[in-house]
């Protein structure tokens, strides 16, 4: 079997948690990538893949945190994440400057997420493989 | 290098065709090559004489209206589902070009990518 070459992927997630697998998938996915060698160069999400940068997800105890499993798996391996700006502020994802710019009474992005424009897919598109993770539907 | 932009489902009811129409204005945007296939049931997106007002939603033909503005490319649509969908030529907003998305037809795209 041919070896294979090493890539550099972004991962793009459109599903939510605990309405879709995508999130969980991705995750396999990424683990799996990064240890076989493979970079992953950002995580985008994007549509209601956005809820997984939420810091107020709360699950029963018994059930994986995916908002926090995806976190520690970023801080892990410095792997930037951005949630599409339009896809966010549609669903309630709020960072400190969107609270400040819509007077908004709190902002709950889990770090390390951030918020960025489309531009960010765009870019990766021109310089990775991008491995779309949707909901399915 | 054209990125085809896949939009499957029918409008009002679902978000991810606006949310594929944006990725396709964002390319536009960024001076990357982009075409727009409507299939399944996304084809209803190019039916003339939509009414959006009752849902209080602003209409996806009108949205689809910036497409040419904003450098997308062409939009193309899958000929069977309209048949499917009862989409008869003279129902289907200008500037589609009815094709058959068949391996010949996407084997033409550098990348095919849905909004979810």
């Amino acid at each position: 079997m041919a070896d294979i070459s090493l890539q550099t992927y972004t991962v793009v997630i459109t599903g939510a948690p605990y309405s879709s697998q995508a999130p969980q998938t991705a995750l396999d996915f990424a683990r799996a990538a990064v240890a076989a060698g493979h970079q992953i160069d950002r995580v985008f999400l994007y549509g209601d893949g956005v809820h997984i940068a939420s810091a107020l997800i709360c699950p029963p105890s018994d059930e994986p945190h995916w908002p926090r499993l995806w976190s520690e798996f970023l801080a892990e391996h410095q792997i930037p994440a951005v949630a599409c700006v339009a896809s966010a502020l549609r669903r309630g994802l709020i960072d400190s400057g969107e609270q400040q710019r819509y007077e908004l009474s709190a902002h709950n992005i889990r770090a390390p997420f951030e918020i960025a424009g489309l531009g960010e897919w765009v870019e990766a598109g021109t310089c990775s493989k991008i491995i779309y993770f949707h909901s399915g539907a | 290098m054209t990125t085809l932009i896949v939009i499957d489902q029918a409008p009002y009811g679902s978000w991810s065709g606006r949310e594929g129409l944006d990725m396709a204005f964002s390319l536009a945007a960024f001076d990357q090559s982009c075409a727009l296939l409507f299939n399944g049931a996304g084809v209803n997106w190019l039916r003339t004489g939509q009414q959006p007002d009752g849902l209080g939603q602003k209409s996806v033909a009108q949205n689809l209206g910036a497409a040419a503005i904003f450098g997308v490319e062409a939009l193309y649509a899958d000929a069977q589902a309209c048949q499917r969908y009862g989409l008869a030529n003279d129902a289907i907003i200008a500037g589609v070009t009815l094709i058959a998305p068949d391996q010949t037809f996407m084997t033409g795209f550098e990348k095919v990518t849905f909004a979810g």
